[in-house]
């Protein structure tokens, strides 16, 4: 019996020990930039690499993507204190640390068979290990995607969240004094480059949308002054055409599969959401409302479709079931809203809005909570988000002097957290910007 | 075998009571803690010990005052040794007052920097925090020796179950780890995003051995990559942080080991 109770009782008292390790919350913490050392690959004294600087290039492209990112910052080479030979086979992390490296990226490059091998290593200098490494093998000229999907890779690799970088963006170019705007079929990389038009400017084009899928636009035109929707394959440049709408004013969108497309049409003077099979053209209506009901838009999952009507009075932000039933308002602060887009991610709605005097892009829950305002100005419209859900582009105008001079349109992009607005540089000015998937 | 299951039976009865009476008389100290008051979030150690010691010098009438409103607090769980130790500090010897000297240089060196702050909250009446804060503390650790005393960790080296970090402590650690971390702000909020890391130290504060994630399992699983990425970062945050601004060396049974909860979640919520 003694003996029991004297077994036991450090038992009961050892119940309290237990607890003894101290646990502290760290719940901020530095939003600066990731600083990454992002060395220029080596290679065996290649004539044809030297002589098309593609050291140089790829390393310029990847910083220069990560960057952009507004996560990332890249460390100037010039702090670098092993060749790139020695630190793509073991870099010395301590020294790499000393130069506030979190990540370094190495490299090899060489030429077989006139194409080009890339290989790279992106190294954890804290945990001192290889956290990701792959070869890339392609043509020479290609260099430029190989780096952006590189850029990628060490992306997907420190955010969780995978990347945007190789992607392009089609929009409507714009030339020429307000009255008389000659609008072409544009297309570019995400980072300006590779920059081609894709009509010739005879006819206004309108609202360019990306097919979620393929590489493939579908795009409003005017065709003896009647609204026609055309579907064009970049890879290939097989145009054709869609339909005659009249009364349409936006071009479709794309359902999640690329195999239908939802617009609004007016009919009868009364605007209203219509879906059309692609495979069947077969059109089917799915508002009925006296109001104007337009800029309808899938979610990723293809259940549900958010768009924008004025049955409530104003114009207000809707979500409804893919076959048309529960239509719900979402919008619940003041103003107007307009040009709602669901995130790739599913999570969030994002709009244009107009509220005193002001236009805004922001974000909203899709049930209509959480509703965050990332920029103002004085025009501004039409988000499109980033294949990852992470960073929206969107248009906007400068005001025109009393003399109709000055006036202008960009491209913008802005990530979710409303910082890093940066202004997507393109030949001529530029309007109804619309992302592209990630390049398969 | 009537009596062996009588006697097993009263066995069990016994260790039931036994229980019952005696795990409440362990939790006691922790029932009868205060709620812990906001005020007392700022600056424990710089506010308590310093002007502890400098009281003990300089001027003892405070010293008293404030003794008295604290027994009166304390008259519950007061013990007669309690008066000892007050009479021990009241009158100190000359060797004690050397070794306090000497104790109190090292603590001003080891006090953690975070002096910015303290200007900011100098609104509040510094007496006055002083007085809440030795209050809290006094009735927090329920413990009878003098709180001068106990400040001295070097007199008394045997490792106590109820020591705890300094607030002001923890926040040294805190605020080391908060620099270090980069917030992987890519990731979308969920409920379950928070890492917990156990981290071993040595004396000077630098790693023992390598950070442990309690939740390694999760790391590796696939549809996981975004718990893997925050875990990463936040690993990449301990290693950053290596060695860090360590407290008192003679305190190091209470900080040798940490569980660090890296939490991003109220900044992924937006």
């Amino acid at each position: 019996m003694k003996r029991l109770l004297v077994c036991l009782f450090p038992l009961i008292l050892f119940t309290n020990i237990s607890f003894a390790i101290i646990e502290i919350d760290i719940t901020e913490g530095n939003r600066e930039p990731l600083p990454l050392a992002i060395s220029e690959f080596f290679h065996d004294n290649n004539q044809e690499i030297i002589d098309k600087k593609i050291t140089e290039n790829i390393r310029t492209v990847i910083s220069d993507d990560l960057e952009r990112s507004g996560l990332f910052s890249s460390i100037d080479d010039k702090a670098f204190i092993q060749t790139n030979r020695a630190m793509h086979l073991k870099p010395r992390f301590a020294d790499w640390r000393l130069i506030k490296a979190q990540g370094l990226l190495t490299g090899e490059l060489a030429i077989e068979d006139d194409r080009l091998r890339v290989e790279f290593r992106l190294w954890d200098t804290f945990a001192e290990k290889e956290i990701e490494g792959l070869v890339l093998i392609t043509t020479i000229d290609n260099w430029r995607r190989i780096s952006h999907m590189i850029a990628d890779k060490i992306y997907e690799r420190l955010t969780g969240e995978e990347g945007y970088f190789d992607t392009r963006i089609v929009y409507v170019a714009e030339e020429g004094p307000k009255n008389k705007r000659i609008k072409k079929l544009a297309i570019m990389d995400q980072d300006g480059a590779n920059h081609k038009f894709l009509t010739s400017g005879k006819e206004l084009v309108l609202t360019p949308r990306f097919n979620p899928v393929r590489q493939e636009i579908t795009y409003l035109s005017y065709f003896k002054n009647l609204p026609r929707v055309y579907l064009l394959n970049i890879q290939t440049g097989i145009q054709e055409v869609v339909g005659d709408f009249p009364g349409m004013t936006f071009a479709p969108r794309f359902s999640p599969d690329g195999g239908k497309i939802i617009m609004s049409l007016a009919r009868e003077g009364n605007s209203d959401l219509y879906v059309m099979d692609l495979t069947n053209r077969v059109v089917e209506r799915l508002t009925d409302s006296p109001a104007i009901d337009t800029s309808p838009s899938y979610s990723p999952d293809g259940k549900k479709i958010t768009f924008n009507s004025d049955r409530g009075g104003s114009q207000q932000i809707y979500v409804m079931d893919s076959n048309g039933r529960n239509q719900k308002r979402i919008s619940k602060e003041g103003g107007n809203y307009a040009t709602p887009v669901w995130s790739p991610r599913g999570d969030l709605i994002a709009f244009t809005k107009f509220y005193q005097g002001q236009y805004f892009i922001g974000v909203m829950r899709t049930d209509g909570s959480g509703e965050r305002l990332l920029t103002e100005n004085w025009y501004q419209e039409a988000p499109s988000w980033s294949s990852n859900g992470r960073v929206l582009i969107f248009y906007r105008e400068t005001k025109a002097n009393d003399a109709g001079d000055g006036h202008s349109s960009s491209i913008w992009s802005i990530d979710l957290t409303g910082f890093n607005e940066r202004k997507i540089i393109t030949p001529v000015d530029a309007s109804d910007p619309s992302w592209s998937k990630l390049i398969q | 075998m009537r009596i062996s299951v009588v006697g097993s039976v009263s066995l069990h009865f016994l260790i039931l009571l036994f229980t019952i009476v005696s795990l409440p008389l362990f939790n006691n100290d922790e029932l009868e803690m205060p709620p812990v008051i906001q005020v007392e979030l700022i600056e424990i150690a710089e506010k308590t010990n310093v002007p502890q010691i400098s009281k003990k010098k300089e001027d003892k009438k405070p010293e008293k005052e404030n003794k008295k409103e604290e027994q009166k607090l304390n008259q519950p769980i007061q013990k007669p040794k309690e008066e000892k130790s007050n009479e021990k500090v009241k009158d100190p010897s000359t060797e004690e007052k050397i070794e306090n000297k000497k104790i109190e240089e090292k603590m001003i060196q080891n006090m953690p920097v975070r002096k910015p702050e303290i200007k900011k909250k100098d609104k509040f009446d510094p007496l006055k925090l002083a007085e809440l804060i030795d209050k809290q503390k006094d009735t927090k650790q329920t413990n009878p020796e003098d709180i001068v005393e106990k400040d001295y960790e070097a007199l008394d080296s045997t490792p106590s179950l109820d020591k705890r970090l300094t607030l002001s402590e923890e926040d040294a650690i805190r605020a080391q780890f908060m620099q270090c971390w980069s917030i992987p702000l890519g990731i979308p909020y969920d409920e379950t995003m928070i890492v917990k890391i156990k981290i071993f130290l040595n004396t000077d504060g630098s790693l023992l051995k390598p950070p442990e994630v309690v939740q390694h399992e999760r790391m590796n699983k696939p549809g996981e990559k975004y718990f893997r990425t925050l875990a990463e970062s936040a690993l990449r945050a301990v290693r950053r942080c290596d060695p860090i601004k360590a407290p008192e060396a003679e305190r190091y049974d209470n900080w040798k080991n940490l569980q660090l909860n890296f939490d991003p979640r109220e900044i992924l919520r937006g």
